[in-house]
């Protein structure tokens, strides 16, 4: 445990980012900009259908086009074992990943990949993929979970025997994965409460929404080594899924991450870099690939849709006794949706002594999930959180005085089993309540509505390298992508660890080959893991320059201590020595034993969860359905904010991100099981005209396991956000919507049938 | 200087079914670091320890790690949980 020190001179600032020019200026250079001398162009044939065998793949007439350099098919990847390894709750099977980057047996989805392409040109790319002909035995399809789940379903995989039942199931089915979690006794609870409210609800899947398609370039040396450059949340994933996907040594592959336009969980997968790597290693060329907006939508990872069902019962005072969910997921076509997330985060900002929660996994002909900002937390919320609204309205007590009164603490038993070790969700419900638009009078139409949210946070292995450079500047390199500005937190608390300017550490996301390995950006880990490997290496480097300047005082190294960037005498016993700075130090690198840097590596635990609280007030037109967020405001624990502008910015993503998911966003599907809204005119995001401003409360209760007390802050703003649009509507129109997105349509039909306010 | 605790292991039911003959619930006595409840139990259950590493995510006395980490230090009375692992987004 780790004492906080306090006062900071740069934590908690906001000082200019370092990639803030070159960004303004254009020359910051994204996935797509990368390009080499003879590079081709990739070009990926996708599925017309949802579901289909594929009989046979005749590439014949493309290869022989001129510019043609290379095709290649399923058959050309290597085959994988089919085994369940590595996270269990993610079921890495490689089996799925190397047919989800390239089908083989079935085209599973519309937009699956097929069959690949590198031509001298983008135009002629275009023509040899039309020239490609697939013989497809179009199958029966199904999109819908429920649908799915039933008896009768089209199988995706005529042998798959849903997992976690004992014993197994004889019948396959479409259920890849059962999960139960229970503590106390479920039915007790129940008989214990006097009120009780049992819901079902339903989740849209709804995709990232990042502004960058994929991209990447790969280059396939003759000798067997490759590099990569790629837009990605985590390189060294790149690296390691495209070595065994393509069948190379983790060492002979470098992968180097571009700048990236957005990724929020969806960049944490491969989809072209296996491709491009295969398309270069078949031609002899390096090969470009980038998805167009049409095949993001269509091919890579939305989160999952959902059909839920809520049950909480409490007694008149309020209590919890308690609480049921069942979270049925899609995970697309393969298996690996976030429903165990789902499962346990469902309650996890309350102290109920009684819960059961049920989850399952559904493979479905739509793409494969992928992680999506606190993936499965945001779904099951959005049913728990509006379900506890009714309950708190039927006790008659204020809905966040109800989770006041039943927050989780220290010590509280959680349904993964340990009990909670971190306080901070009381904190940001306080910091609501206590806002003083909280309690202000509304209009007509106009309602009120608030939820919370839980987000276990991530930790796990980073690596950094400190290096001083002989002016006394210092470079600190990270193998963790810049999504949310980590190369700002990691200079502030280097520069806080030093004792030195801001201005005199440059930071830097480095290649696979010059930092230690490093885990994704993603989970709200890099903050707190990268930042204890950081700060691990420049506490190496400050042990390394006391003895440097012990060694230049000629005086034994207990007779130095660092303070405030210098190396200064401990006592005047030691001798009567001006104080010598980074610069001084490093003047006498060579004469002292070279040059100075450390590495720091950790497997970070301790990593302490994120909590949430928000309130928004809404309008809704009753001519048109038509919903207007008029003020939003969310209150979030971050610990301590390292760099503040970054934390209120992610903070506001994660809102407008949460008002896209909870009024707009929805796939649509046509009767053969197309894509029928593959781009962002009639997928509809918000935009800045959609949103008011959202006014942030930093909360800040410091996780003792970090010497600045962070806990992550990318992912849990966003897990409230559904839940309290709609109970803000349920309070406008007296209508419960239990169905996502709750667009205009939805929302003019549940209007129509008024028979009565609902709660 | 090789220190021993007293510890209870927790597992989950699919994962206790799956490794452990279902049974849920250990009191080991052991050296005061993940390593020694690691060891203890694949002494036990003989290829468990390979799959408390690979398929879990640990938490001590209610402090979440993403991956079991031999260096983790246990204190007496210490509670461990092995859950299924977690990846965020």
């Amino acid at each position: 445990m780790n004492e906080i020190k306090k006062p900071y001179r740069f934590v908690g600032t906001q000082p200019v980012r370092p990639d803030g020019v070159p960004k303004v200026k254009g020359t910051a250079k994204f996935g797509n900009d990368f390009s080499l001398p003879g590079a081709l162009f990739g070009r990926i044939l996708r599925s017309p259908h949802a579901h289909a065998r594929i009989k046979s793949i005749d590439t014949s007439k493309a290869e022989a086009l001129p510019g043609v350099k290379a095709v290649v098919t399923g058959a050309d990847f290597p085959d994988q074992n089919f085994a369940y390894v590595g996270p269990e709750r993610v079921a890495v099977n490689f089996w799925h990943i190397t047919r989800n980057v390239m089908a083989r047996e079935k085209a599973l989805y519309d937009g699956h990949a097929v069959a690949a392409v590198a031509a001298s040109g983008a135009a002629v790319a275009a023509k040899a993929i039309s020239l490609i002909e697939v013989d497809y035995e179009v199958l029966p399809h199904v999109i819908d979970v429920e649908d799915a789940m039933k008896e009768d379903a089209p199988l995706l995989f005529e042998d798959m025997i849903t997992r976690g039942i004992d014993p197994p199931p004889a019948r396959p089915s479409n259920i890849s994965k059962q999960l139960t979690f229970e503590i106390g006794d479920l039915d007790a609870g129940f008989a214990e409460a006097d009120e009780i409210v049992e819901r079902e609800f339903r989740t849209a899947p709804v995709h990232q929404g990042y502004i960058e398609p994929h991209a990447t370039l790969a280059r396939y040396d003759p000798d067997g080594q490759g590099e990569i450059w790629s837009s990605t949340q985590g390189h060294f994933i790149v690296r390691n899924l495209t070595a065994k996907l393509v069948g190379m040594k983790l060492g002979d592959l470098k992968v180097n991450a571009a700048e990236i336009g957005g990724g929020f969980g969806g960049k944490t997968v491969v989809y072209v870099e296996p491709v491009a790597m295969l398309l270069s290693k078949k031609s002899g060329h390096p090969v470009k690939l980038a998805m167009t907006r049409n095949e993001v939508f269509r091919a890579t990872g939305p989160t999952s849709g959902s059909s839920m069902r809520v049950k909480i019962g409490a007694k008149k005072d309020g209590a919890i006794t308690a609480a049921e969910g069942e979270f049925k997921f899609q995970s697309g076509a393969f298996p690996g949706s976030p429903v165990m997330n789902a499962c346990l985060c469902a309650f996890a900002t309350y102290a109920i002594p009684n819960q059961r929660t049920k989850g399952y996994d559904v493979v479905s002909n739509r793409p494969k999930a992928a992680a999506y900002r606190a993936p499965g937390s945001p779904i099951s919320n959005f049913a728990v959180e509006s379900t506890l609204d009714i309950l708190a309205k039927k006790i008659g007590i204020d809905p966040l005085e109800m989770r006041f009164k039943n927050a989780t603490h220290i010590g509280t038993q959680t349904i993964a089993g340990p009990k909670m070790a971190h306080e901070g969700y009381s904190e940001t419900v306080k910091a609501i309540l206590d806002h003083p638009g909280y309690r202000e009078p509304l209009g007509p139409n106009q309602g009120r509505g608030a939820a919370s949210g839980y987000w276990f946070n991530g930790a796990g292995e980073s690596g950094a390298t400190v290096y001083v450079n002989a002016d006394g500047t210092v470079a600190v390199a990270t193998g963790s992508p810049d999504i949310g500005g980590s190369r700002a937190s990691m200079a502030i608390m280097a520069a806080e660890t030093f004792g030195i300017e801001y201005g005199q550490v440059r930071a830097t996301v480095n290649d696979t080959t010059s930092v230690p390995y490093t885990h994704v950006t993603g989970g709200s880990r890099v903050t707190y893991a990268s930042g204890l490997a950081v700060i691990g290496a420049c506490e190496t480097v400050i042990e390394d320059l006391k003895a440097r300047a012990a060694m230049i005082w000629d005086v034994d190294v207990d007779g130095v201590v660092w303070e405030a960037g210098r190396a200064r005498p401990a006592s005047a016993n030691v001798g009567d020595f001006e104080p010598m700075s980074l610069a001084d130090i490093a003047a006498k690198a060579g004469a002292t034993g070279g040059p100075i840097g450390a590495s720091g590596s950790v497997n970070a635990g301790g990593q302490a969860p994120g909590f949430s609280t928000a309130y928004c007030d809404v309008e809704v037109d009753p001519e048109t359905g038509h919903v207007e967020i008029l003020r939003f405001v969310l209150a979030q624990d971050a610990g301590c904010a390292i760099h503040r502008g970054y934390v209120e910015g992610q903070m506001q993503g994660g809102v407008a991100q949460g008002i896209g998911w909870a009024l707009n966003e929805e796939y649509i599907y046509d009767e053969d099981g197309r894509l029928d809204n593959p781009g962002f005119l009639d997928y509809r995001i918000p935009v800045a005209s959609d949103l008011p401003m959202i006014e942030t409360i930093v909360v800040e209760v410091p996780n003792p396991n970090h010497p600045f007390g962070v806990k992550g802050v990318g992912e849990v703003n966003i897990c409230p956000i559904m839940a309290a649009v709609a109970n803000a509507i349920a309070n406008a129109v007296g209508r419960r919507m239990q169905s996502l997105p709750m667009s205009p349509p939805k929302l003019l039909a549940a209007m129509d049938r008024r028979e009565g306010p609902e709660l | 200087m090789s220190v021993e605790v007293t510890v209870r292991v927790v597992f989950t039911d699919g994962f206790s079914h799956r490794y452990t003959g279902g049974r849920k619930e250990f009191q080991l006595r052991t050296r005061n670091t993940l390593r020694g409840v690691i060891k203890a139990l694949d002494a036990r259950f003989p290829g468990l320890g390979e799959h408390l590493e690979e398929e879990t995510t640990v938490a001590i006395d209610g402090e979440i790690h993403d991956e079991p980490g031999y260096f983790q230090k246990l204190r007496e009375g210490s509670e461990i949980f092995f859950i299924p692992k977690l990846e965020g987004g």
